[in-house]
């Protein structure tokens, strides 16, 4: 089972900003080679509000290991839940939820 | 969906498990401009923006890219994008690293184009920020310098 995210919703005059952290090793090609292991790294991101998707990236080996990324959007929110899902090249997945404050 | 194909493929395109509704306009860009992250046109920052977005000519202005001068640690080099345009389509773009696409956001109907991000540079290079208005790109350039490498030194 992978590791939680760790997110931080906020909704101030109808903007909410979400700072998030998931937790991956994020092996890119050359890094694995290096520790005999296959690469392996977060492919696509999506958050959501209730089923609509605020958030949406398609990633490559280059972010950072355990990656942190913010991003903001328009909304009357506050209260509501952000699902925050991620998946890696191997197929694996991690959703969590966190309320908008 | 047929795990085996997908791992035949080579591509580990596990994602489109996740049954993204296309009403949404949810689009999962791995999959659909696979040519732009991995391959032979992947490497440059023009051949991967023609991949990507049919075109590398841009204008630079309306984008605002955010970057540090130089990174101690080229592991986690934080950069922040911003625009006030309407863009659908935000790209990441480095030519540090053997691929030059790094991430590539879908902007959703309330989406507001401010986002920040951590990447791994291997050595000095210029990150390049585009958004997609339209059928114009805008982008911005910085260039970071890198003390230490970030794809494992």
């Amino acid at each position: 089972m992978a590791q939680k995210s760790r997110i931080k919703a906020k909704e101030k005059k109808g903007i909410t900003t979400v700072k998030a952290m998931a937790k991956h090793e994020m092996l890119s090609y050359d890094e694995a080679k290096r520790k005999k292991v296959e690469a392996n790294f977060i492919t696509s991101i999506i958050a959501k509000v209730d089923e609509e998707i605020v958030y949406e990236a398609s990633t490559s080996q280059f972010l950072s290991k355990d990656p942190f990324v913010q991003f903001k959007f328009k909304g009357e929110n506050k209260g509501k839940m952000l699902t925050f899902t991620w998946v890696d090249f191997k197929g694996n997945t991690q959703t969590d939820k966190k309320k908008i404050k | 969906m047929n795990r085996r194909n997908f791992l035949s493929l080579g591509l580990g395109l596990g994602a489109a498990a996740i049954m993204l509704p296309s009403t949404l306009s949810a689009v999962n860009f791995r999959e659909t401009k696979k040519s732009a992250f991995e391959g032979p046109k992947s490497h440059t920052i023009n051949d991967a923006m023609t991949e990507l977005f049919g075109t590398s000519t841009t204008i630079e202005k309306n984008v605002k890219l955010k970057a540090p001068d130089i990174a101690e640690n080229g592991a986690v080099v934080p950069l922040q994008v911003s625009s006030k345009l309407a863009g659908k389509t935000v790209a990441i773009f480095q030519d540090a690293n053997p691929e030059s696409l790094v991430a590539v956001f879908t902007v959703p109907a309330n989406g507001i184009i401010d986002y920040k991000l951590r990447i791994k540079m291997a050595k000095t290079g210029t990150v390049t920020a585009v958004v997609q208005d339209g059928d114009t790109l805008f982008s911005s350039s910085k260039m970071v310098k890198v003390t230490a490498g970030g794809c494992g030194g």
